[in-house]
């Protein structure tokens, strides 16, 4: 059976859609050549800008360039306007279940959600149970993942709460656009993204109770793949960029070392995991964190951007509820809808899976960043039957989905231009309000036929355009 | 019982430690098995108590002045009611079915819990597992590190309490009983003499249960409770890191009392 695929730019006669068409012609009256030079600058402008990827599992630890598609991915206003209604109304139900969750867990009373789910979860963190944050907000910066289907329906596929990463190439891609291809951008209305930076100094200060709290950025440090994030945010806001070892806590307190003196910091927008965060508290092995951090924050005298413990939203195995948490909490349907779940975990559903491995996408719980999954359409019958055993050890840690006719943009390859896979990764913010810049991330699964868009699995970014309708 | 207990710590240094922080677990709390009089700790710098995850009094100790010593005194008096056998608690349990580096099951004490159970999961069934736990890993001193893991220590065949302890929650849970560490004080047969201590509680029923493998005990009666958790680095007396100071030297005093004494005195 061929599948059919939603094609962002021409519809299903070939004709070009009327949003793209400016682009279209712009691209079909710009010799080839001069495209080509264009490309090779912007490959030469990311490498000297030092924009790379560490690639996990790679022993070298080989620094890569995430290849960028001069293409842009081109979504009409008032499409947007749905999506951006559906992100915000998503992160809000999903923040409002956090902070039930760590309070007086009425959702799990209700009996929406079984309690052994949630509790039990790695991603419950017990440190938050009953401690107040200020506007109860626990996931400030909010990643949705988001792809289209054959008829161009949009699908969360996942909800990142926890430390989101790839807003700076979704800055640095536009960047880059403005600087290769100026004209597009006075021949259209494209909508701005550049006050992204500003949108999130200011939720960050609006995340702590103080008039002017000190911010700074948190890194693992310079061996994390997204180093250049971290370092590009803390530029881009003014803010100190810190590691573990510049930050030390006395009296419940957080300090940064600088040549004046100790200086308190009061948020700390962190790019570490949960379990690095204090060595005292968490991981004990952890070089990376500061000694005593969770008794400031407990003690209510420091913010964590994002806070402890979202991970239990986001989690695979709670993914499913996330439809019924905006019944829940908001009262409302959901506008963006869920991908179609099976929860391993419950026998009948298993064996459902079970028979139709080779049709399925086969995710961890627990995985993020496409490492230990299964693509049954792509995969080979070897590859099948060992997820298959990994799948019947442990039936809790998996969930599958149907195989996502994942929409598709034209994108250059070797041979000319051909149809690539993408996604979209909207950036939701929540400080006073939960708002958006316009667009996102879209990623690009770079070899033919694959549906697999993280930068570790090949994948490569794309400028994302909203345009006014045409 | 009441008892008047007195427990000074004493770290030493080799060298100057130019900044430490302490999390110390090291206030009983008041319970149905356990009535505190009075507990005080004095430290060399004031410190205020606040609640850690799992609800443990902890008291965070942070010293930026070079020192080579620090010492910490408990003082205070309690009493434990020895017929009380189990503890209600309104917390969910749940959370304490979810393992730690430190108590991962691995397959061996999977099958060891599988064979000494079956299906069953009431007392009985968890008391005769602390014993067969107890066959299985001879208490030995220095057998195992503060770090080995409870499949390491029962790999090994030996350890001390707090392997023990390990051992048993990481079966426990893997039955599907949320499991939980406990540290505290434990009163010699003599009761003259007190030692900190580590035992496991178990979920039953609605209620928590102590099982000490170590001393295969079901009866917490001569048990003073400190801190709960998934494991020994949840619940733990003292977790602290320093900069400098070389190797170190920790020397513990315990006094215990039958509290009427102390009037006499």
């Amino acid at each position: 059976m061929d599948r059919v695929f939603y094609d962002e730019m021409h519809d299903a006669h070939g004709a070009c859609r009327p949003h793209y068409q400016a682009f279209s012609a712009w691209l079909s009256d710009t010799p080839s050549d001069v495209l080509a030079q264009r490309r090779r600058e912007a490959d030469l402008l990311f490498h000297r800008a030092g924009i790379t990827f560490t690639l996990y599992g790679d022993e070298q630890g080989t620094e890569r360039l995430i290849p960028f598609d001069t293409i842009p991915r081109s979504i009409p206003m008032s499409e947007w306007r749905t999506v951006e209604r559906g992100c915000i109304q998503r992160v809000q139900a999903l923040n409002l279940f956090l902070a039930d969750l760590y309070h007086e867990q009425r959702i799990l009373k209700a009996g929406v959600i079984p309690p052994e789910q949630v509790l039990a979860n790695e991603g419950y963190q017990p440190a938050m149970q009953g401690l107040n944050l200020h506007r109860d907000t626990y996931a400030h910066i909010a990643g949705v993942d988001l792809v289209r289907d054959g008829d161009g329906t949009y699908y969360v596929l996942e909800d990142n709460l926890r430390t989101p990463s790839g807003v700076s190439y979704m800055l640095e891609d536009r960047k880059m656009m403005m600087r290769l291809f100026p004209e597009l951008f006075a021949a259209q209305r494209i909508a701005p993204i550049n006050h992204y930076p500003n949108l999130l100094l200011e939720t960050l200060k609006h995340s702590s109770p103080l008039d002017n709290p000190c911010v700074v950025v948190m890194t693992p440090g310079r061996f994390n793949s997204a180093f250049f994030e971290h370092a590009f945010l803390s530029r881009e806001m003014g803010v100190e960029l810190v590691e573990g070892a510049d930050l030390f806590v006395r009296d419940e307190h957080v300090y940064m070392r600088t040549t004046a003196g100790a200086r308190q910091v009061d948020v700390i927008y962190r790019r570490l995991d949960d379990a690095f965060l204090d060595p005292l508290a968490f991981n004990p092995d952890s070089a990376l964190g500061v000694p005593g951090l969770l008794s400031a924050y407990r003690a209510g005298n420091l913010v964590l951007a994002n806070a402890i413990g979202t991970g239990v939203a986001d989690d695979k195995s709670i993914y499913p509820f996330v439809p019924d948490m905006i019944r829940f909490y908001l009262d409302e349907e959901p506008i963006l809808a869920n991908v179609p779940t099976w929860q391993c975990r419950k026998p009948d559903e298993l064996s459902h899976v079970l028979a139709h491995l080779p049709e399925l996408v086969v995710k961890e719980t627990q995985g993020s960043g496409g490492y230990g999954m299964l693509v049954g359409p792509a995969a080979s019958a070897a590859e099948i039957e060992a997820f298959r055993a990994r799948l019947k050890a442990n039936p809790g840690a998996y969930i599958a989905q149907p195989t996502l006719s994942l929409s598709t943009c034209p994108t250059f390859v070797e041979n000319g231009i051909a149809p690539r896979h993408i996604d979209l990764r909207p950036f939701v913010l929540s400080g006073r309000e939960t708002r958006l810049v316009p667009g996102g991330l879209t990623r690009v699964a770079l070899r033919e036929g694959s549906l697999v868009v993280n930068s570790s699995q090949g994948g490569g970014t794309k400028d994302t355009w909203i345009v006014e309708d045409c | 019982m009441k008892l008047s207990i007195a427990h000074d710590t004493s770290y030493r240094y080799q060298d100057q430690v130019r900044a430490s922080i302490q999390y110390l677990r090291l206030t009983p709390q008041q319970s149905q098995r356990q009535h505190v009089y009075s507990w005080e700790l004095e430290l060399p710098r004031p410190a205020r108590a606040q609640r850690d995850p799992y609800g443990n009094v902890l008291h965070v100790l942070t010293l930026d002045e070079p020192h080579d010593e620090i010492v910490i005194r408990a003082r205070g008096q309690v009493e434990i009611d020895e017929a009380c056998e189990c503890e209600a608690e309104t917390a969910s349990p749940l959370p304490f079915l979810r393992s730690s580096p430190l108590t991962q099951a691995d397959d061996a004490l999977i099958d060891f819990a599988r064979r000494q159970c079956g299906t069953r999961r009431e007392r009985d069934a968890l008391a005769e597992l602390m014993h067969a736990l107890a066959d299985h890993m001879t208490y030995t001193p220095g057998a195992t590190q503060v770090e080995s893991t409870a499949a390491q220590a029962f790999a090994g065949g030996a350890g001390v309490c707090q392997d023990h302890s390990h051992a048993f929650v990481a079966c426990a849970r893997s039955l599907g009983i949320p499991a939980r560490y406990v540290s505290g004080y434990l009163l010699a047969d003599d009761s003259d003499h007190l030692a900190s201590h580590a035992w496991a509680e178990a979920w039953i029923d609605g209620q928590w249960y102590s099982f000490d493998v170590s001393n295969r005990l079901v009866r917490p009666d001569r048990h003073l409770k400190l801190a709960v958790g998934l494991d020994y680095l949840d619940a733990c007396p003292v977790r602290g890191m320093r900069r400098g100071g070389g190797s170190e030297s920790m020397h513990a005093r315990v006094q215990v009392m039958p509290m009427q004494m102390m009037g006499q005195q």
